[in-house]
């Protein structure tokens, strides 16, 4: 009986440790997170829009690493397919490109859809391999879109749209060639 | 491992139940039955809360038995630590009591002590009780004492220089 309460109560500790270890593990995002922030931040975007975005994004990443599963496994992905996404119009503005106005179709608007593009075949190339697809497609989608905007509100809504395009017109060739799994 | 590196709840029951009595085992013949439970239970406790990073192209068993040897070490170490302190704190004690001059002749006169005794239990036991009762006053008057003494001394003696040399 005692022997029986002892294994009772191990386990339930070792249940404890484990969602606390996932948990853990899943908050090792945030600097990446608050990384990525800044790198808005410092390249001039508005302070209440870039923490509206990583209020929005630590959380969702956080909760689907902990929960685990394919959109658990999508977060990685996402994060560093969305990094391409913020990167290029951020990029754009410290060559030293201004904008003139919210639809800038010189370079911003054009690279956030090249950023989305990347995005969106990276993300393609990976849920090929991937058992649940549509629900690794739909996580890694959510959080490389929140990430990109955090760039890609450059160009206002229309960069954001552009992005959102660009991720499916080259993300969706891929998936739709992909091999199918046995 | 696998299924609960990625997240899926149900794959906890088996895979507890596969790990502890094997943790168990493993940690029992390594430290011991006292400590091996103890040393045991930590590793099952880190294995889990680890889960989470395990890499599934390493063996699941193996790394499990290498977080659990690591438990066995520290504990052992955690031990010795504890051990090493508390006689420390009785040579201090020794030292105060005995009026010694530091710790470290306190610690120099219990290894002198703890020598001695080893010798005396390679001894037989006349010469073991003869020299104990000498050593607490209790030695008996007469000419038969004396040299019963003198021999389990002599023996003393020869056994020291045989394991100690001329110290």
């Amino acid at each position: 009986m005692a022997t029986n309460e002892l294994a009772v109560n191990l386990e339930v500790r070792a249940r404890r440790a484990y969602e606390l270890g996932r948990l853990r593990w899943a908050l090792r995002l945030m600097p990446l997170l608050a990384a990525a922030g800044a790198a808005a931040l410092a390249c001039g975007r508005p302070v209440g829009l870039c923490c509206a975005l990583v209020a929005a994004l630590a959380p969702l990443a956080v909760g689907l690493a902990y929960a685990g599963g394919p959109a658990g496994r999508a977060v990685g992905p996402g994060l560093l397919a969305g990094s391409f996404a913020l990167a290029l119009p951020l990029a754009v503005r410290t060559i030293g490109h201004v904008c003139a106005s919210d639809i800038c179709m010189s370079l911003c608007l054009p690279s956030c859809v090249a950023g989305g593009g990347i995005a969106g075949a990276m993300l393609a190339l990976r849920a090929a391999k991937e058992q649940g697809g549509a629900l690794f497609i739909a996580s890694g989608l959510a959080i490389a879109g929140l990430m990109g905007a955090l760039g890609c509100t450059l160009a206002g809504a229309g960069g954001v749209i552009g992005m959102a395009a660009g991720a499916v017109a080259a993300g969706a060739p891929v998936l739709a060639l992909r091999p199918r799994q046995p | 491992m696998v299924r609960l590196a990625d997240g899926d709840r149900s794959a906890f029951r088996p895979a507890f139940a596969m790990l502890w009595p094997q943790l168990r085992t493993f940690s029992v013949r390594l430290a011991g039955e006292a400590d091996g439970e103890d040393a045991a239970q930590a590793a099952l406790l880190r294995v889990f809360a680890r889960a989470g990073e395990y890499d599934r192209d390493r063996d699941a068993l193996a790394w499990a038995l290498g977080i659990a040897a690591w438990e066995c070490r520290t504990l052992r170490k955690r031990r010795e630590r504890r051990r090493e302190q508390l006689a420390l704190a009785l040579d201090v004690a020794d030292a105060a009591a005995a009026g010694a001059s530091s710790p470290e002749d306190a610690a120099v006169e219990r290894e002198l002590r703890e020598a001695a005794e080893s010798i005396l239990g390679t001894l037989r036991p006349i010469d073991i009780e003869t020299i104990a009762a000498a050593a607490s006053g209790r030695r008996a008057q007469g000419a038969t004492f004396r040299k019963r003494l003198e021999r389990a001394l002599a023996r003393f003696r020869l056994a020291w220089r045989a394991r100690h040399g001329n110290e």
